[in-house]
């Protein structure tokens, strides 16, 4: 178990700049998750801390020490791949004690740590299978049961359940939690699954382009996102946004929208639009804020029932998804299912901005920090 | 729905017509055709190898021996002269095995690890080394006979059996290379780096994980390296001395050596001893050979 000190770290291959100086420091026990669309730098990142890429610069501390120029051997962590990567030719119980035959521990220790870490994933009764003969879950219980049976300092996570379906990936989600609540590691994970992330991490990183676009807990993340392509990455479906005119309503800033008509929503940071008083941003509002009228909302200082016209309906049992056109920008609301809205039809709807955000843009900056 | 379903289904049967039968009887005449035309000149050598020189002389060239005689199989493999010598081919078989084991095993095992290195441990420049290895493949025979020559006489290992174990890998190792490195290119580079965090270093990692995995093209390396060196003519005759003749030069020696009149029968037998070796390993090899040239096209 050890901290982890990712400071100012670079690579490039020739003239691309893959990572533009990382700064990460997770304590002992945290659980990370590294999010990001492809070709982010997430997985270089991932190997970089592995020690399987040298970095062009900066510096890696594992446990207050620096790792940076140390073989992966030395670093004491341990990787679970997407495709697993588990040695074909060796059983599962060769599988999970190569680690600890190669680090020269003797054979009775090693046999009872397999037996330890094949309990604990509930893969006893495997261990004489090879890889083939498993099914996609089961090679990925092995896969962490060679990862856990070392009792490495760190554990790195590189999209290990990309690789299966989505009921066992659920499952499997659920099970790394526990474990993690369980043994108290401290675990990188790399995912591009933004409900992994929402759900596994202690906090997330999101990267972009080689750069860590803001670093949080998932609530700060969803609720307070750094800018807007945080804003839009985060949360299922994505957040809305608005063109919206800042306009001064007695005196207060306000945000003028086109939905049937011209309708002005009133902004809990009032100082952050003064500056903007004429000039159109985005609004990023999340689809639950947007909802039938609720009558115990009614009159609550953040809250505008206006007019819209529905588009299209998605029923998703538990809500309804409405798309509308509010400034001519495709709107998802999440509403109940028993509310009344028909293609074509022209409904009331509840806009909360308490919680809204708003951007600059062309910089894609939150403007209300 | 069912109904209609019904309706429209054709049973879908066999149903041979007179003219399907003749199409297949054309067929397998074309199929035996062509098989026995591939056979006939081995069955004359063997027909032939059993015949005494009378009955050749006499008989057509398929005519079947009256008996069956081994004389000239057992002087081809021990008594009949080449050049100067007349102690049978058995000496050069011998010599060829000398030569072939060890270029086969060299070869192989070099480009296991060169394979292995090129596709899963990629360094600055690796696919510039391979393209440049690859070059090796198209290089004709001729060419390299001086300078090869020159090589051989400068590390003190002209006209022995050891020169021409190195020539062979030297010009074998290009082959190997390719056919190692393609199979290596299906196994993903994740392996290689758990095994790294593991704790295994380079020829562990080789030996533990990715050389058990390596039969099919093992096999497919070997017979294709036991073919080629068996079978190699240019630098037996060119790099051996006396002592260290490969069989192919010998049969080409007891062929041309004659007195009196020419032991065709003899000389069918030799060719044929001299073949035996590639011939099984090909019967009892062949499936592994094949299985191995697609192994890694379609993945498991």
């Amino acid at each position: 178990m050890a901290n982890l000190v990712i400071e100012n770290v670079k690579k490039s291959y020739g003239n691309t700049e893959i990572l533009k100086g990382i700064n990460i420091s997770i304590k002992t026990g945290e659980f990370l998750i590294l999010v990001g669309p492809s070709g982010c730098g997430k997985s270089t990142l991932m190997n970089s801390i592995a020690g399987l890429e040298d970095v062009t610069e900066g510096r890696i501390l594992i446990a207050d020490k620096d790792v940076t120029y140390t073989t992966p051997k030395d670093r004491d962590i341990a990787m679970v791949f997407q495709s697993y990567a588990l040695y074909p030719n060796m059983t599962v119980e060769q599988n999970i004690s190569f680690g600890l035959e190669m680090r020269k521990v003797p054979k009775e220790e090693r046999q009872a740590e397999v037996q330890r870490v094949a309990e604990m994933l509930q893969i006893s009764h495997l261990l004489n299978r090879k890889p083939a003969q498993l099914s996609g879950g089961q090679r990925q219980r092995v896969a962490m049961g060679r990862a856990l049976a070392r009792r490495p300092q760190l554990y790195l996570f590189d999209e290990p359940l990309s690789n299966l379906d989505a009921k066992l990936r659920v499952e499997m989600r659920t099970e790394i939690k526990k474990l993690h609540q369980k043994l108290g590691t401290t675990i990188v994970y790399v995912t591009h699954d933004q409900i992994e992330a929402m759900t596994l991490a202690d906090r997330i990183a999101v990267m972009k382009d080689g750069e860590v676009q803001q670093l949080g807990t998932p609530q700060e993340i969803y609720d307070n996102p750094a800018n807007l392509f945080v804003a839009g990455f985060m949360g299922s479906p994505a957040m809305n946004f608005i063109p919206a005119k800042v306009i001064s309503q007695d005196g207060k800033p306000m945000l003028e929208l086109a939905t049937t008509s011209n309708v002005a929503l009133p902004f809990p940071k009032q100082e952050a639009l003064e500056a903007h008083i004429g000039k159109t941003v985005l609004l990023g509002l999340r689809p639950e804020m947007i909802t039938e009228p609720q009558p115990h909302k009614e009159g609550q200082p953040f809250v505008t029932t206006t007019e819209v016209e529905v588009e299209v309906t998605e029923p998703m049992g538990a809500d309804t998804m409405i798309l509308t056109r509010v400034s001519d920008a495709e709107i998802n609301c999440r509403s109940n299912p028993m509310y009344p809205a028909e293609a074509g039809s022209i409904i009331k709807m509840m806009f909360d901005t308490s919680k809204a955000v708003v951007f600059d843009q062309s910089t894609g900056q939150r403007l209300d920090k | 729905m069912s109904k209609v379903n019904s309706v429209n289904i054709k049973p879908i049967g066999r149903k041979t017509s007179a003219l399907d039968k003749v199409l297949r009887v054309a067929l397998y005449t074309v199929l035996i055709t062509v098989a026995a035309f591939y056979l006939v000149p081995f069955i004359v050598m063997l027909i032939t190898s059993l015949k005494d020189v009378e009955e050749i002389r006499t008989g057509t060239l398929l005519s079947l021996p009256s008996s069956l005689n081994f004389d000239s199989w057992v002087k081809a493999w021990s008594g009949a002269c080449t050049g100067s010598s007349c102690g049978g081919i058995s000496p050069y078989f011998l010599n060829s095995f000398q030569i072939v084991l060890p270029a086969v095993l060299i070869s192989t095992l070099l480009g296991a690890i060169n394979g292995y290195v090129i596709s899963l441990w990629k360094f600055r420049g690796s696919d510039l080394f391979f393209a440049a290895l690859l070059i090796g493949c198209f290089i004709p025979f001729q060419v390299i006979l001086l300078p090869m020559a020159r090589t051989l006489g400068w590390l003190g290992i002209a006209n022995t059996t050891t020169g021409l174990v190195f020539v062979h890998v030297v010009y074998g190792v290009a082959f190997t290379t390719l056919f190692f490195r393609n199979f290596y290119q299906s196994i993903p580079g994740e392996l290689v780096k758990a095994a790294r965090l593991d704790g295994a270093g380079f020829f562990t990692i080789f030996y533990r994980i990715i050389l058990p995995v390596s039969t099919p093209i093992i096999v497919v390396t070997v017979i294709w390296q036991f073919t080629q060196i068996w079978n190699d003519f240019l630098f037996g005759v060119a790099f051996s001395g006396f002592e260290t003749q490969p069989v192919t030069v010998a049969l080409n020696n007891l062929v041309n050596t004659s007195f009196g009149g020419k032991e065709y029968n003899v000389d069918m037998a030799a060719a044929i001893i001299a073949a035996l070796p590639t011939l099984l390993v090909y019967i009892f090899a062949g499936k592994y050979f094949v299985r191995g040239l697609t192994a890694g096209a379609v993945k498991g």
